[in-house]
């Protein structure tokens, strides 16, 4: 006898609220981004018209749209690499501390616990050119004869705004590769120790392969982060002096709401949108690989 | 049994999601209330004894929302007591206001303007309410002009607002862009307010020592500032920033005299920082008493007054100075800060009834001298009243009034020598002059080759909106 599917009705209903957001808040604007790259949108303009690929062939034949790309995968990059490295050895630290670990880790967090808004106007304040407290501090030390311009000086901006950064994103990776680190049992290190493994030994093929998973997590979405970041840049430099820490996502800003071109804008958001998902998959298919190695 | 529980539950928690959005919608409403809603709750407990009265024909009834740039402050107290004054005389009409920066006001009009989300009035800058008319944003004004006296207008600031002979703005109030200098610091080297570019550049670089600077040159990608600064110079050799025909004109032998200019007082009197530098971070620095030399409206008094109330005896200001020693007086930019009224306004009468209130003597008295020689009478009869001429600042900066005075009524807007233009908003709004002055002091690229990339990028964003 054929035995009745019993539909399950009880996980569309829990799925169903997440849905209908989803739905709304990021499925829209994706497709009416799509439609409007292809468009004459303006921003104050009613009227507008259906122009096919101009928009992308406008965007693609635009030296600074390069320039812009560029500037995101230095951005990225060394921003990536600057927190990576210096979370993950803060968090290899506080892993080792005995005493008021929990201190430590919550003074750590702190950079990371300000709005962008305020690390922006902070950092504006601390390196202001004329009055700004670390430029003076530097020539009043005698380390600088002049005072130094960390952010208009065109060989020392796009540095500065790395390290800062650097300073906010480091935190939210010391946390999670410390919270993996205290997940490895120490037994294993213990039976590593009898073996006669060093210290390297032990964090090549006990640590690493721990947390590894995790790192490549952070590294997927620190990348999209970091490569999408608007505010902080903005709020610093605005992209200047002379386009110098122009991101893509502050060309594709200026183009929408400066020149009101809706439609050009909407097309750089979604080769944007591309070339994220290109590197989301390259990230997710080598955390697949390594999931299926451990396994 | 399980399938029907299961149908309900998504009923259920389909309706309280909408239901979540709703009470976050109300509670954005909440916040954005004002005295005016507490005391209506208070009055609604009370017996509607005045409930008839209420019900007079004509009377105002309704809500508003009134964007303003008025961040100050002083200014922001008196357009708000002014609101609740307002609204004690018209208990039927509840006036949310909402103040911007200036900056922020333009993103958000312009973002607000295709989803209805723009208020009922505001204030506006002379090119925002130009790009307000092309989108047909706003309503006429004329009714409300002739109710407060079309003749105590000035011409020329009412023209500024104004499309196919109909008036879309008016001014609240006017100021002029000036040469604002330290006395002390001109006194100590021995020398005279410079009457010249030349005699600028000297003085400024002859006091560019001891932490001061003797100019500050800003070229912030994020404000207009180096628009502002290279228009003086081309108006005060009688060009302008556009051509006939509505042409960007950053090539002329006068702009790039002017582009060099500033190139060398960057140089040679200007933190490096000013490369950065927008509106606020250069009137900073002669707040601070870092710069000998600015330029600027009479807002300055006030600036120098918060920050450094000790240098107040040492500031004053001067025309803007000219190329020749024997050129004609000028104006470069003067500022008539428009009043519009919104085409979405479901109350544009409420609106209307509003301004007016604010043009009321003893009203508009009150809110000039919130930043008294900073903001100009925008109508005539107040200045010389005695209420107006006792304000203490009036009679300290007399001469400071008097030029800028005089520079307002030979000036216009940045662009506005050949008429109200979208041209002329975008002039200021697109940071494309910011960003040529950047390309030569940081890339040490050429001028000419600078000016022709910023007038043609200009003249290409021109063109989007043709």
């Amino acid at each position: 006898m054929k035995r009745k599917v019993k539909f399950d009705y009880a996980r569309w209903v829990f799925v169903l609220p997440a849905l209908v957001v989803v739905g709304t808040l990021l499925v829209y604007p994706i497709f009416s981004s799509l439609y409007y790259s292809m468009t004459t949108k303006h921003l104050i303009k009613p009227a507008y018209k259906f122009i096919g690929l101009a928009n992308y062939k406008a965007v693609l034949t635009d030296a600074n749209f390069f320039k812009a790309f560029l500037a995101s995968i230095l951005w990225t990059v060394g921003s990536l690499i600057g927190q990576i490295f210096i979370g993950f050895t803060t968090a290899l630290a506080i892993n080792r501390v005995k005493v008021a670990k929990g201190v430590y880790r919550t003074l750590m967090i702190i950079p990371w616990a300000f709005p962008s808004i305020v690390i922006a106007l902070s950092w504006k304040w601390i390196l202001n050119g004329v009055s700004g407290f670390l430029p003076n501090l530097l020539v009043q030390l005698g380390i600088c004869s002049t005072l130094p311009q960390f952010l208009s000086d065109s060989s020392m901006v796009f540095v500065t705004l790395i390290l800062i950064n650097i300073w906010f994103g480091a935190p939210m990776i010391m946390v999670n590769v410390l919270s993996a680190l205290q997940t490895i049992p120490r037994d294993q290190y213990e039976a590593a120790q009898i073996d006669g493994a060093s210290r390297f030994q032990q964090f090549h093929h006990i640590t690493v392969p721990h947390i590894k998973v995790v790192v490549g997590l952070l590294v997927v979405l620190r990348t999209i982060w970091i490569f999408n970041n608007f505010d902080l840049i903005y709020l610093i430099t605005g992209g200047g002096p002379a386009q110098l820490t122009q991101t893509v996502p502050i060309y594709a800003y200026n183009m929408g709401w400066g020149t009101k071109l809706l439609g050009k804008s909407s097309a750089v958001t979604i080769l944007l949108l591309l070339f994220l998902l290109l590197i989301s998959l390259v990230y997710f298919g080598i955390i697949a690989k390594w999931e299926k190695e451990d396994k | 049994m399980k399938k029907l529980l299961s149908i309900m539950l998504i009923l259920v928690m389909t309706v309280s999601l909408f239901a979540g959005c709703k009470s976050e919608t109300s509670t954005k409403e909440d916040n954005k209330t004002s005295a005016k809603d507490n005391k209506a709750e208070e009055e609604s407990k009370e017996p509607k004894a005045n409930e008839s009265e209420n019900k007079v024909a004509g009377e105002l009834e309704g809500e508003i929302t009134f964007w303003h740039s008025f961040t100050q402050g002083p200014r922001l107290e008196v357009i708000q007591a002014t609101a609740d004054k307002f609204m004690e005389e018209n208990p039927k009409v509840n006036i949310t206001i909402e103040t911007f920066s200036w900056g922020d006001f333009y993103t958000k009009w312009t973002t607000g303007l295709a989803s209805g989300n723009v208020p009922d009035m505001s204030t506006a800058l002379p090119g925002h309410a130009v790009e307000m008319m092309d989108a047909d944003a706003l309503v006429s004004v004329d009714d409300l002009i002739d109710d407060i006296g079309r003749d105590k207008f000035s011409e020329a600031a009412l023209s500024e607002g104004k499309k196919d002979g109909v008036c879309y703005s008016l001014p609240l109030y006017s100021h002029a862009q000036v040469m604002w200098y330290r006395k002390d610091l001109l006194e100590s080297a021995g020398l005279e307010v410079p009457t010249t570019w030349a005699e600028l550049a000297e003085a400024a670089k002859a006091l560019t020592k001891d932490g001061v600077y003797g100019c500050s040159f800003p070229c912030g990608s994020g404000d207009m500032m180096a628009t502002r600064f290279l228009n003086y110079y081309v108006r005060s050799g009688g060009g302008s920033l556009l051509k006939e025909g509505l042409k960007a004109d950053f090539t002329s032998d006068l702009a790039i005299d002017g582009i060099n200019f500033w190139v060398d007082i960057y140089k040679n009197c200007s933190p490096q920082d000013s490369v950065n530098y927008g509106v606020l971070d250069q009137a900073n620095l002669y707040y601070q008493g870092k710069t000998a030399f600015d330029f600027n409206s009479g807002f300055q008094i006030s600036g120098v007054k918060a920050n450094s109330p000790d240098l107040v005896d040492q500031i004053d200001c001067a025309p803007l100075p000219k190329i020749n020693a024997d050129d004609p007086d000028y104006g470069a930019e003067t500022s008539n800060i428009p009043m519009v009224v919104w085409a979405n306004s479901k109350h544009p009468e409420i609106c209307k009834a509003f301004i007016e209130k604010l043009y009321e003597p003893e009203t508009y008295t009150k809110f000039l001298a919130a930043t008294p020689v900073g903001m100009l009478p925008a109508i005539t009869g107040i200045s010389d009243t005695e209420t107006y001429q006792s304000n203490p600042t009036v009679q300290k900066f007399e001469n400071a009034e008097k030029v800028i005075e005089k520079a307002v009524t030979l000036g216009t807007a940045i662009g506005f020598e050949h008429g109200p233009s979208v041209q002329a908003g975008l002039l200021t709004s697109q940071g494309v002059l910011e960003e040529m002055f950047q390309k030569i002091i940081t890339n040490g690229e050429d001028v000419e080759k600078a000016a022709q990339e910023a007038e043609d990028k200009m003249n290409e964003i021109f063109s989007s909106v043709q």
